[in-house]
Formats: structure tokens, C-alpha cells, sequence
């Protein structure tokens, strides 16, 4: 009798899982993409380490605005430097404002002088849809026993302006100078806000 | 020499790089004049020395686009305006038409398609003489989308003459349309009522009449899920309302605040307490 439960109760299970969106605080799910130089990167191979998720759209203004003044490039440096991997996400489909071919985005990269730990390219919007990324940039922070624990803008000027950058609060550097110090992340959440993220219709 | 020959080919580069981002930035604006109209326009065609007078800032966009309501939902951003009123002129806060609801599968946003109008009431100084006359300018930031976005800015004059009487504009129709679309507040017959249950609020509105069609327009971030359907059940002389939770929010909060549209064309402002069910062991 419980083998033949079993099975249904896990596909219930998997299928309540698959729809529900992750929260901070629950195990940030896994997920496998190719990054644009042909690497398949999974979440799980980097247990142990910091991750940050970063939505991103290269012709969306809010992106431009931290791609521009280099300061997504100067945190993405910092932060790699202290044991980070710091993940670029693009879930544009073709045709929408963003998708990038493997060769664009290793170009963009190069011309902007961005070096994440790789750019995930995501045109089916799987691991967009899996973490609910809204806009660009939308940011995530998963601390090393794999747990979510910053979901939400990265910083607290929502604006296409770069002269906002200097006096404003930068959520994931404060989440994770925080999580690294051993305190509760005191912002875990925040309206992220930029473009909507251009998934296929 | 090679040294030298890099670091100038470097230069140039720079120099190219920089060259393309500020031609984008300009081509960024003269985008966002293609797709969208703005005016300061006022209701009356004069200024009443101490008489309050309605202003207001007119979006007119181009097919497919649209510009933000002050909660923008899940993408995009409100429109900011910075007054400069000449000595001993008031305004007062930006009043916002209720919005339509913007479906970006599988999200939503709150805005304006086609077109709106910002009111705000400005309050010139006794002591004006006819025969003067008042420039009033304001400073828009804005932002308009279709299925990308271009962030705009313009600077908006308008100069109304000082006269014992004023008439109305030729543009006075457009504020009886826009202040239609005003939240009023709830009239006080009405009950209204908030409980966190689980992972949704529910408000409870009643009315006094069977309610066929309502819709809540939050006017915080991050408190409900834009995109979740709202989902109605029955109650006598009213409705309630199932609100889902966005994932983003952690702590219980206090109130409720948002705009409340029944029938589709009568809008009000509600700001309500919320409680917490018995039966929920959550916030």
C-alpha cells in the first residue's frame, strides 16, 4: 500500500516545489545553465562559497546606469576578490532587448571591462522563472550552506540615474559584509527595481 | 615605441567608448520625445490672487506605450516632478488617477497607456496685480515603456496672467476626466477590514450593495503579488477580497493602504488596519 502512495506523493511534492517561488530563508534551488563560454554552471558546485545572482539586460537604462559608471564591474571585482562568485543571469528571449548570443555577451564583457565569474545565458528564462527575477538588475545573495538570504534591488536609489550610485545604500554589499561578519542580513528583502526582465512570450 | 603605440590606441579607444555612451545618452532622450508628449497645462485660463487653481502635468503617449503609476508594480518607475513656483505660491502633493493594471507575464505593473493627467492644486499669494502675469515651471522625470524602456526629463513652462476672474481653459475638460479617475476616500457608511490569513490578506469590504467587480491597487511595494489574480468570495452587502502576499515580504505589517476600484470606474482610497487571523499560526 505505501509503495503505491509513495510515488504520487512525490510528484505532488516535486510539482509543489517547481511552482513555488523561493523565499529568504528557504535553500536557494539549484539549477544548471551554459555559460557564454560553453561551461554548463550549476548552483551546487559552488556549496561552500557565497553567490550572487545578477538579472541583466546590456540595453535596459537601470542596467546601463551600473554598467556605465562601472560600478557593477568595480563590485563584481571587489567581491570576487573576497571568495564571491558572482553570477550574471540573461533570460531575454531572442528577439527581446538583451538576449545575447555567447560571442555578444564575451564582447559586451570585454568592452565593458566586466569580469563576473561567468555570464549565465538563460533564453528560455528557466533559472529566471525558477528564482522569479523581475527586473534588470534584480540581485540575489545565497550564502554557503546554500541558503537565500538577499532578494531584491541593488541599492535603495531606484533610478536611471549614475550620479545616484554614490550616495546610495548598496543592499548586496551590506548583505553580504553582513553575512560574512556572522550577523543576520538586516535588509534581506527590497522592491528590486530596472526593466522587466524580457522573458518569451 | 610599442608601449607608446598602446597606450595611445588604448586612448582612443577610451576616448571611442566614451564617445558611444554619450551618444546613446542623447539618442535615449530624443527617444523618449518620439513616443510621449508632456504639458503643463491649467485649468483656468488666469490666476486669482489666493484662489486655489488646478495644474497639471499631461502625458500623451504614442500607441503600445505607457508611462507609471505612483506604485509602479513590479517593473518600471513613477514619474517625479519638481515645482518651481515663483515667491509666495504653494503647491500641494500630486494627486494620481487610479491606474490600469499593466501584465508583463508573470508580472504586472501599474500605469497609464494612451495617456494621463498629474493634478495638483497650486495656491498663488494674495497681493498679485492684475495685468501681472506668473511663469509656473516644473521639472519632470519620467519614464515610458513598451517593451524596452527610455528614462526622459523635461522642463515644462507655463505663464497665466493675473485677473480679478478667471474662466476655464481650453484644456478644463481634461481635468473634470482626470479627477473622475481621483480615489476619493470611503464613505463613512462603508466597512472596510484587513486579516493576514496564511499567505494572503483579506479585505473585507462592505458596502451596503451586492459588488460584481472590485480590484485593489496597492499602494505600497512588495505587500501583495502584482500579478496574483484577486479572487473574490461572497459577503452580504459587500465582498472580500483575497490578496496574495508577494514573496518578499517577511514581517507582518500594520496596515493595508491602496486603492480600491468597484465597477470598474469608482475609486477609493482605503487604509486599513490589518489583524491577524486566530486560525493562521503565521503573520
Amino acid at each position: 500500500m505505501n509503495r503505491m502512495l509513495c510515488p504520487r506523493l512525490v510528484i505532488v511534492l516535486f510539482l509543489i516545489s517547481s511552482a513555488h517561488a523561493v523565499k529568504v530563508g528557504e535553500s536557494a534551488p539549484d539549477f544548471h545553465a551554459t555559460d557564454s563560454n560553453g561551461q554548463v554552471q550549476k548552483l551546487s558546485a559552488y556549496r561552500g562559497k557565497f553567490v550572487v545572482l545578477e538579472w541583466h539586460n546590456n540595453g535596459c537604462p537601470y542596467t546601463r546606469k551600473h554598467y556605465e559608471s562601472g560600478n557593477m564591474q568595480r563590485l563584481q571585482k571587489n567581491w570576487i576578490g573576497k571568495g564571491v562568485v558572482w553570477f550574471t543571469v540573461i533570460s531575454s528571449a531572442p528577439g527581446q532587448q538583451g538576449y545575447v548570443t555567447a560571442q555578444q555577451e564575451n564582447e559586451y564583457l570585454k568592452q565593458m571591462k566586466a569580469s563576473p565569474s561567468a555570464a549565465l545565458l538563460d533564453p528560455q528564462g528557466e533559472v529566471g522563472r525558477l528564482y522569479s527575477a523581475k527586473t534588470t538588475p534584480h540581485m540575489f545573495l545565497i550564502n554557503p550552506a546554500g541558503a537565500l538570504v538577499y532578494d531584491g534591488a541593488i541599492d535603495d536609489k531606484a533610478t536611471t540615474d549614475q550620479a545616484d550610485i554614490a550616495t546610495a545604500k548598496n543592499y548586496v554589499s551590506q548583505a553580504l559584509q553582513e553575512a560574512m561578519a556572522n550577523k543576520p542580513v538586516s535588509i534581506p528583502t527590497s522592491r528590486p527595481y530596472g526593466c522587466s526582465v524580457k522573458y518569451a512570450h | 615605441m610599442g608601449r607608446f603605440f598602446v597606450w595611445v590606441v588604448g586612448s582612443v579607444g577610451l576616448a571611442s567608448a566614451a564617445w558611444l555612451v554619450s551618444a546613446q545618452l542623447g539618442t535615449a532622450q530624443s527617444l523618449a520625445d518620439e513616443h510621449v508628449k508632456l504639458e503643463l497645462v491649467s485649468e483656468q485660463n488666469a490666476l486669482v490672487s489666493k484662489e486655489e487653481l488646478f495644474l497639471g502635468i499631461r502625458f500623451t503617449l504614442q500607441d503600445g506605450w505607457h508611462t507609471y503609476w505612483i506604485n509602479p508594480g513590479d517593473s518600471g518607475e513613477a514619474p517625479r516632478i519638481e515645482w518651481q513656483l515663483p515667491v509666495g505660491f504653494q503647491a500641494g502633493q500630486v494627486q494620481w488617477p487610479y491606474p490600469e493594471r499593466l501584465a508583463t507575464p508573470p508580472f504586472a505593473d501599474y500605469g497609464y497607456e494612451n495617456g494621463v493627467l498629474l493634478l495638483t492644486s497650486v495656491r498663488p499669494p494674495g497681493k498679485l496685480r492684475e495685468g501681472e502675469t506668473a511663469k509656473i515651471a516644473a521639472q519632470v522625470h519620467y519614464l515610458i515603456c513598451r517593451d524596452v524602456c527610455i528614462p526622459g526629463q523635461k522642463q515644462l513652462t507655463l505663464v497665466l496672467p493675473v485677473e480679478n476672474h478667471a474662466a476655464a481653459s481650453p484644456e478644463s475638460a481634461l481635468f473634470a476626466a482626470a479627477r473622475a479617475r481621483i480615489p476619493r476616500p470611503v464613505p463613512r457608511n462603508w466597512k472596510i477590514s484587513a486579516t493576514s490569513r496564511g499567505d494572503e490578506f483579506i479585505l473585507d469590504l462592505r458596502t451596503g450593495r451586492l459588488i460584481k467587480v472590485v480590484e485593489f491597487f496597492p499602494l505600497q511595494a512588495e505587500q501583495i503579488e502584482n500579478a496574483a489574480p484577486q479572487k473574490t468570495t461572497a459577503a452580504p452587502g459587500g465582498v472580500r477580497l483575497h490578496l496574495k502576499k508577494s514573496k518578499r515580504l517577511l514581517k507582518s505589517i500594520a496596515r493595508l493602504e491602496g486603492v480600491i476600484v468597484l465597477d470598474s470606474d469608482k475609486a477609493y482610497l482605503a487604509n486599513v488596519p490589518v489583524r491577524s487571523s486566530k486560525m493562521s499560526r503565521h503573520n
